[in-house]
């Protein structure tokens, strides 16, 4: 170990205990401080983790498939270092590592190899790393770090000023994936783009996926068009990328959708199809709670149920089932892990507020259009009254672009459970803009927090919040505080 | 919750409910036309066409829209309003080569003054060509401009002054922009000049090509709600050239939330 990696571990704890000692999470800054120190930070921790790095990549479902797998790994007694917060560029994980590391203490016992300069200074004690990694930062990520396997988790618009478009984020995750040759990918083998990447990497890449076509439950009727008659009202009007073949261009063929572009298709042009799928869910139901078969080959399916709602959790939780079967592990305590999973800030996360609790507030996160349509989707499926709350900032990390509300079907919202919607946030404006032009009423609020507690003085005791990146933090500070 | 059942809703900022009475749809018609929504639809582009239709319903206008995917026959006979929107740069590459059979029929168009309005990929594919490092995109040729791949990409928020044509004078036109191409109009008349943001090419302080009857431009966010002047001078174009008739015909619209948010976003960069 060398000194430089020491007092960067150091720093970064430094930087870390200041960020509390101010009511910051420190996800991020911590790993600025130590990489400013040791460059290769990165590097010489990652290379003293025991077993394995996993690495989730991905525009949506990245933190919690990262959160599961670190669940599901601890409960069967690792040691996991991991960004479970969610801070997933280059300093999120220079902080996850860095801080997890042990500056001052001594070697931990089970540890096998000896470091290079034999000292006890800046070990990490882990048996896995669970990262998730930004796509656009994965190439430099991944300069430091080899990973045995990287999930992915599916490829939607995201962010489109930060990464142009999503070609260039397949670029981006091109050029990453190739910079770890014995890296095994585990692959959303149901979208197009990612399986693209899968089989033109050359790595070995297993599937995941659902064969059979999910109940209509699934894809929520749109709302009664509210308008002129337009040619094609109806939900295959939602935006799917790479609806035309990677490989030549020719229009995909498709047996059925499930939602955005994800789907059993081929190309009856060059042949390109979709992979065989190893970890095949069925049996999909989402009420009352989301639960489906895992088929594999060789083996009895079993049954996985989880508190959760939203189709995507399918997949999230196939990626974890997928590389716990690579790994070998068992997978046998899965459901108890779900039953206990505590979603990570804003990802679906339930409070009960009120003096008698009665009051329910779930908080999640929506991003880009694909999370926004599931999560109304999801919500609606709730036909309870309810009201609902959506904030959106355009602050860097948001993407400052945000027209990306414009290919979100906010129709579906003129629906009689829906009974007051507030907007907030920077770009409240143009929120309400929008569903000014779907023909629905909203009022603002100049914070989050505001509208927050207008709803809860004089709404329904059922409450949606939705927001994007940067209002999550304040309305997940406000919901936390308010829960105490 | 649908527009008229506000009645639980306290009026917390004293405008922002509002409800729309959409008179009973008149004896006037325009049919829009989006070319390509399969393969051109990056950036919010359905904005634009929910945008047109919605301020055609507000004011009694019947408005159809008609989608006209790849694989579709054109036919612009019937057409008062088209839309070519963006796509990614190979999405793009397949379209360049199917609209190459159909330039006949979009030439006509636009030289019998037809309304067209074009973005980012769409504007590019109005010219001549898109030189990039891995060849030539032939154009249609419509409007007399071409387009060169630079670096790097120019994004920005973007606010441009249009001070030649009243119409679009009142406000400034803001939008967001993102694109790798430098386009050059020459003599044509751009469709605003730049303010704030890269325009064009990052140069000559132009942003898109008014020709005709034809707004070509790199403005997303989507260009028409934040502008609803801009969506106006394409519904009074179409109405023109269909009618002979003047949008002041119609009932005005409350625009109150459309100018708010185009103030803020012009003042986020000026004050």
């Amino acid at each position: 170990m060398s000194l430089r990696t020491i007092l960067a571990t150091a720093a970064a704890k430094a930087v870390l205990a200041a960020c509390h000692l101010t009511g910051r999470p420190g996800s991020s800054l911590p790993g600025r401080a130590a990489l400013k120190v040791d460059p290769q930070i990165i590097a010489s921790l990652a290379a003293q983790v025991r077993r394995g790095i996993i690495v989730t990549c991905g525009t949506n479902g990245k933190t919690t498939t990262n959160n599961l797998l670190c669940d599901m790994l601890e409960a069967q007694g690792f040691r996991v270092v991991s960004n479970r917060l969610g801070a997933n560029m280059m300093e999120g994980v220079a902080a996850a590592l860095a801080t997890a590391a042990s500056p001052l203490a001594t070697r931990p016992p089970g540890y096998r190899s000896a470091p290079a300069s034999g000292g006890p200074l800046g070990y990490l004690d882990a048996d896995f790393a669970c990262l998730e990694v930004d796509e656009a930062s994965a190439a430099r990520v991944l300069q430091y770090l080899k990973p045995d396997y990287m999930i992915i988790t599916g490829l939607f618009r995201d962010q489109l000023d930060r990464y142009g478009e999503i070609d260039l984020t397949m670029k981006a995750l091109e050029k990453a994936i190739a910079l770890a040759p014995d890296m095994t990918l585990v692959i959303n083998g149901d979208d197009p783009l990612t399986a693209f990447l899968a089989q033109k990497s050359g790595h070995r890449f297993v599937a995941f996926g659902v064969s059979e076509q999910t109940t209509p439950e699934v894809d929520f009727p749109p709302a009664e068009a509210v308008s002129t008659p337009v040619s094609t009202p109806n939900s295959s009007d939602e935006i799917r990328e790479g609806r035309f073949c990677e490989n030549c261009g020719a229009p995909l063929h498709y047996d059925f959708y499930h939602f955005s572009q994800l789907g059993v298709y081929r190309c009856p042009s060059c042949g390109f199809k979709r992979p065989a799928i190893a970890y095949d869910a069925a049996r999909v139901t989402m009420t009352p709670q989301l639960s489906f078969d895992v088929l594999e080959e060789d083996s009895a399916p079993i049954r996985i149920s989880a508190p959760m709602t939203g189709f995507y959790n399918v997949y999230n939780i196939l990626a974890v089932y997928g590389v716990l079967r690579e790994l070998d592990l068992p997978t046998e305590s899965i459901n108890e892990v779900l039953r206990n999973y505590k979603p990570q800030f804003g990802r679906g996360e339930l409070f009960y507020l009120g003096r008698n609790r009665e009051q329910k507030v779930l908080l999640n996160l929506a991003k880009n259009p694909t999370g926004f349509g599931q999560n109304i989707a999801a919500m609606l499926q709730d036909r309870s009254p309810k009201d609902l709350i959506i904030a959106i900032n355009d602050n860097a990390q948001d993407g400052r672009d945000i027209s990306w509300l414009w290919d979100v079907d906010f129709e579906r919202l003129a629906d009689e459970t829906v009974l007051s919607i507030t907007v907030s946030g920077l770009r409240a404006l143009d929120m309400q803009l929008r569903l000014k032009y779907a023909e629905i009423a909203s009022t603002s609020a100049k914070t989050v927090e505001e509208a927050i507690e207008r709803r809860l003085a004089d709404g329904c005791g059922n409450l949606y919040v939705l927001v994007n990146y940067t209002a999550l933090y304040e309305a997940h500070k406000y919901l936390e505080g308010t829960a105490k | 919750m649908k527009k008229d059942e506000s009645k639980e809703l306290q009026s917390e900022t004293s405008r922002s409910d509002y409800t729309i009475n959409s008179p009973e749809p008149g004896p006037y018609q325009l049919h829009i036309v989006h070319l390509y929504p399969d393969l051109l639809n990056l950036y919010g582009d359905r904005g634009n066409i929910q945008c047109l239709r919605m301020r055609c319903k507000w004011r009694g206008i019947d408005a159809r829209v008609t989608e006209c995917n790849s694989g579709d026959r054109l036919s612009l006979a019937s057409a008062d309003i088209v839309l070519l929107g963006g796509g990614s740069d190979r999405e793009q590459q397949i379209v360049c080569t199917r609209l190459q059979k159909v330039r006949p029929e979009l030439h006509d168009y636009v030289e019998d003054g037809g309304t067209l309005l074009a973005v980012c990929g769409g504007y590019q594919l109005l010219g001549h060509y898109y030189d990039t490092p891995e060849g030539r995109m032939e154009g249609l040729s419509l409007v007399d401009l071409y387009t060169e791949q630079g670096s790097p990409r120019l994004i920005s928020d973007i606010v441009l002054s249009n001070e030649t044509i009243p119409e679009l004078s009142t406000f400034e036109i803001v939008g967001f922009e993102n694109h790798g191409g430098r386009t050059y109009i020459g003599d044509n008349m751009p469709f605003g000049k730049v303010i704030h943001g890269y325009g064009n090419n990052g140069k000559d302080a132009s942003e898109g090509v008014l020709y005709r009857n034809v707004i070509g431009t790199y403005l997303h966010g989507p260009l028409l709600p934040k502008n609803p002047d801009v969506c106006d001078y394409l519904l009074q174009k179409a109405l023109d050239r269909k009618y002979g008739i003047s949008l002041s015909d119609f009932p005005d619209l409350d625009d109150f939330l459309e100018i708010m948010a185009n103030r803020a976003a012009v003042l986020k960069h000026f004050y």
